[in-house]
């Protein structure tokens, strides 16, 4: 009955924590708030991944998804800054669309659930790690294997990652990536030409470029 | 299959090389430079002369079969497209005696009209254009006359007609020049689908006999004409009880097929698009309009004479058509002003007589078809060469009318020696090569017992003579009359049409002769001994030997008779003709238009069927199918303009429709799965 | 102790009732902010919720077997990449538009 009560609080603590703080994602006015906000709420399924016995999975959620992406999101934020990045209202509108939309996704999900049959989770001796189990699967070429989904989703993360550095290089409007003022191989070739620092201070770009730091001002 | 020479087992070399030369000429030479494109193309040309006449050599020490006939060979075959077992469509060679003999002279005609060419159109704009064409035609015959089936021979059959088409409209800003084409390829398409027609009812059942042959037929294919002019074949084709109309299936297929050849062959009635076709460059009516692409027609025919033999309704309306055309023609001939046309009137004659000559033959008498063929080959040459120097002529005083010539005997020497030559063998005066030949045809449909014929023949001959030497009278003998009028009223004119009239260049006069000396040459060539039809079992019977006298002498009186009134009329005093011609009054008008054939195809084709059957069409078109295409657009327009507006282009919006669309679908999912 | 925890927590529907609230939520985000980058973090709050109940449907149905872990695995990798290339695509977006206001991105309809 102890292990009962402490189950059951544990998860309507969660439950509770996460719930405010997804409010709070959806709804803050400010995007960096609502960040962080998310980060506690992904900080909190990773709690309940170890509630239902993933301990691995937890450890990813905070590595990956914590530590990771939200930090991605927090420096993708601080480097268009600007106060209307930071602001955010939504329209009257715009509201109760969402609202209606999102209300009937849970009613429809919630009239769904009223006819299923539940249970509570089998009681079963679990294997001692899961992470052991994950290993093998995500590395077995078996039947039941994922080695092939395993390959394409490094691959799709390679392709993303270069994706990301191709479209986030600093363009400016009307003006085409590949006609940067210097390459940074034309700056090392005119540094082995002429052997001279200043040529190469003259041709490096700018630090910041000057429409971002205007913006920056505005 | 004996051990074949190289050129034997590669004759695919010969119609290669043409095309080759029209890919390179055509895509690469032709913008870049005309004179080396004209080069290219006529040594591409001579090349396959010269293998032509190393096969014929080649062929003809081959030995013989056991009925003591030449070979058949298909050194090539080479599968294109398959159908099915039995019916699929080979590209390969066939080696004959008559696919040998024209091989030889369609390489050796195309070759000295391409160097005829270079000087003839030295100078124009076309120069290249011209000569790609010129070489897709030499491939596309080389192509048709080498075709071991019908099918190759009909896709051939339509390359020709479609460079004979480009070739006609060379000078596509003449107007007439443009109408001239599209009347060539309209008729000749025409014909064509009724040979389309007879290669499928033909197909159909030959396919039927063939799979019900089983290990028999194994290695032919249904459309192949080794298969074809199987014996066997031949009598389960006779002996098919299908009617259509009241005629039998084969004769069908065969008269079917004879419609291509006819449409090609420009027989009567599909004649008319022949004369107009004149209006090409002179050397493209000599070698496709004259000496080769129009004998297809007559090639075809005797390519599949057994099939026609098994036919004797086929091998009537063969006959009668070719006696009729042959006469017709030569009555138009006549009448007409125009040099070429008169040429082009005469070929059509010409090719009467051989087509007629075809029908005449039998496994009987089989000497019309080696007469036919004889004809084809002596007729070739000194065709092309009176329309070379008729194209030398008109090179030399700038015109087609034979009326504004005269007297150019003294101007043009080699011209004038030449084309009398010409002139001479095609009346059938010994011994030039149309004697020869002329004399086996009369003699063919006089043994084979069609005297009506014989006696249409020889009235043709005469005819020929006549006519032949009418403008032979006008051009060359007389007085001047042309450059006169030139002097009075137009002084603007470059310096050559004002000088006297000048012979030509001998890049033009060095074909000529040698054609000159084919024509002398070409009856002597034992083509009758080679060329035969052999009979279904195989065994040639003696060759008939030598000339019938009973025969010559008719022959050659005719053509003296026509040569003397020829004479008579315009070599003297011009008051003769033209009394003559005020005699036959509206008679000779009617001749002189043709009997009026082109006005009354023109009525039928204008007021008949685009009045009565294209313009309703036409209306309905405009009307209701555009009407309903147009109303499509506009509903669609209209809807897209509604819609429109909830394409808001912001995603937000697209994610609403999207929630919206989920819950939807859950709740009708839940709706209609409950129980 | 943890092993027999989840066999003690509230039954199947609770919990999915729980992780269609943080979708739902995470809806009503994606459709009410007008900041690019809210939706993307909405869109992570939808994301989540997945892969929870893959976790969760893993161990209610089969718990001697990992392969929901694995699929919840697959969702955090994808979602990694997704918001590499969206963030990207933020900050070239800034640099031209000088916005990443969702409602002002209309040029699919110009």
């Amino acid at each position: 009955m102890v292990g009962q009560a402490v189950a059951n609080v544990l998860f309507y603590l969660i439950v509770a924590v996460s719930l405010w703080l997804a409010w709070s994602v959806v709804s803050s006015r400010r995007i960096l708030r609502a960040a962080v906000a998310l980060m506690g709420v992904l900080g909190a399924s990773a709690g309940l991944y170890l509630l239902l016995g993933f301990p691995f999975l937890a450890g990813v959620q905070v590595l990956v998804y914590v530590g990771g992406i939200v930090v991605l999101l927090v420096f993708a934020v601080m480097l268009t800054r600007s106060q209307e990045l930071l602001e955010d209202h939504p329209s009257d509108l715009r509201h109760k669309v969402a609202v209606l939309a999102g209300g009937a996704f849970f009613g429809v999900h919630l009239w769904a659930l009223r006819g299923m049959p539940s249970a509570r989770a089998p009681r079963v001796s679990l294997p001692a790690s899961d992470t052991e189990m994950l290993g093998r699967a995500l590395l077995s070429t078996g039947a039941d294997g994922y080695a092939l989904p395993f390959e394409v989703v490094s691959l799709i993360l390679l392709a993303a990652m270069i994706g990301g550095i191709v479209i986030a290089r600093k363009t400016q409007p009307g003006q085409a990536a590949t006609t940067e003022p210097v390459h940074p191989l034309a700056a090392d070739a005119a540094l082995t030409a002429a052997g001279s620092a200043e040529q190469l201070a003259e041709s490096a770009p700018a630090p910041v470029s000057p429409p971002v730091r205007e913006a920056a001002h505005g | 299959m004996p051990d074949l020479s190289f050129i034997l087992s590669h004759a695919w070399l010969i119609p290669a090389l043409p095309l080759a030369s029209f890919l390179l000429v055509g895509l690469v030479l032709r913008p870049l430079h005309k004179p080396l494109a004209g080069a290219v193309a006529t040594a591409a040309v001579f090349a396959a002369a010269g293998l032509s006449w190393w096969l014929a050599f080649d062929y003809l020490h081959l030995p013989k079969t056991a009925g003591g006939a030449l070979p058949v060979l298909v050194p090539t075959s080479v599968e294109w497209l398959r159908f099915q077992e039995g019916l699929s469509v080979h590209l390969g060679t066939l080696l004959d005696p008559i696919s040998v003999m024209l091989l030889v002279v369609v390489t050796t005609v195309s070759a000295l009209v391409h160097l005829y060419s270079t000087g003839y159109l030295h100078g124009e704009d076309g120069y290249g254009r011209y000569f790609t064409f010129l070489n897709l035609f030499t491939f596309s015959m080389l192509g048709l006359v080498l075709a071991p089936n019908l099918v190759q021979m009909y896709v051939c059959w339509e390359l020709v007609g479609a460079s004979s088409f480009f070739l006609i409209g060379y000078y596509y800003d003449r107007p007439s020049a443009v109408s001239a084409s599209k009347k060539a390829f309209i008729v000749t398409r025409f014909a064509d689908l009724g040979f389309l027609l007879g290669i499928l009812v033909l197909g159909y059942y030959a396919f039927t006999i063939h799979a019900g042959m089983g290990a028999a037929a194994a290695g032919q294919q249904a459309l192949d004409f080794a298969f074809l002019t199987r014996p066997d074949v031949l009598s389960q084709l006779q002996a098919l009880q299908g009617q259509f109309l009241g005629i039998g299936t084969l004769t069908l297929a065969a008269v079917l097929i004879y419609t291509g050849g006819a449409g090609k062959s420009a027989m009567f009635p599909l004649h008319i698009w022949l004369p107009d076709a004149m209006e090409g460059p002179t050397p493209v009516s000599a070698l496709i309009h004259a000496a080769t692409m129009v004998v297809a027609g007559v090639y075809l025919v005797a390519r599949s004479f057994p099939i026609f033999a098994a036919s004797a309704e086929a091998l009537q309306v063969v006959m009668v058509v070719g006696a009729f055309t042959s006469l017709f023609a030569a009555t138009i001939g006549c009448t007409q002003d125009d040099i070429k046309r008169v040429l082009a009137f005469s070929t059509l004659s010409q090719l009467g007589y051989m087509m007629f000559a075809l029908g005449v033959a039998s496994y009987e008498h089989p000497l019309g078809y080696t007469a036919s063929m004889f004809h084809l080959f002596t007729h070739a040459f000194f065709k092309a060469l009176l329309f070379l120097g008729a194209g030398s002529v008109i090179h030399a005083v700038h015109t087609n009318n034979i009326w504004q010539m005269g007297g150019l005997r003294k101007y043009m020497p080699i011209t004038h020696g030449l084309f009398l030559l010409a002139t001479l063998a095609i009346a059938g005066i010994p011994p030039l090569a149309g004697f020869f030949s002329k004399d086996e045809i009369l003699a063919a449909a006089l043994h084979s017992g069609h005297t009506v014929v014989f006696g249409v023949g020889l009235l043709v001959a005469g005819m020929t003579a006549f006519y032949m030497f009418r403008i032979y009278f006008v051009t060359f003998w007389g007085e001047r009359r042309l450059s006169h009028l030139h002097h009075q009223d137009d002084h603007s004119h470059d310096d050559h049409s004002h000088a006297d009239p000048h012979e030509s260049p001998a890049v033009m006069w060095i074909p000529m002769a040698v054609l000159g000396l084919l024509t002398i040459g070409a009856g002597f060539v034992p083509i009758p001994e080679w060329v035969r039809l052999v009979p279904l079992d195989g065994k040639l019977p003696e060759a008939h030997h030598g000339v019938d006298l009973a025969v010559a002498i008719p022959g050659t009186l005719a053509g003296v008779i026509g040569i003397a009134l020829a004479w008579f009329f315009y070599a003297g005093d011009p008051q003769r003709a033209n009394s003559a011609v005020l005699k036959l009054g509206r008679f000779y008008a009617v001749i002189k238009a043709k009997f009026y054939f082109d006005e009354i195809y023109l009525f039928v084709t204008k007021s008949i069927i685009f009045r009565l059957i294209a313009g309703p069409i036409a209306w309905f078109d405009r009307m209701v199918v555009d009407g309903l295409v147009n109303a499509t657009g506009w509903v669609t327009r209209l809807g897209g303009t509604a819609v429109n507006a909830s394409q808001t282009g912001q995603v937000q919006t697209y994610g609403s429709w999207l929630m919206s669309g989920v819950v939807l679908a859950v709740v009708v999912l839940w709706a209609t799965t409950r129980q | 102790m943890v092993e027999y925890l989840q066999s003690l927590t509230p039954d199947l529907n609770t919990w999915l009732m729980f992780t269609s609230a943080l979708f739902a939520l995470g809806i009503y985000g994606m459709l009410s902010r007008r900041n690019a980058v809210g939706v993307l973090l909405s869109l992570e709050l939808c994301l989540n919720a997945g892969a929870v109940n893959f976790a969760l449907f893993n161990r209610f149905w089969s718990p001697v077997q990992v392969d929901g872990a694995v699929m919840s695995l697959f969702v955090i990798a994808i979602a990694a990449a997704e918001v590499v290339v969206a963030m990207a695509i933020f900050v070239a977006l800034f640099g031209y538009r000088r916005t990443v206001d969702v409602t002002q991105l209309n040029l699919v309809r110009e």
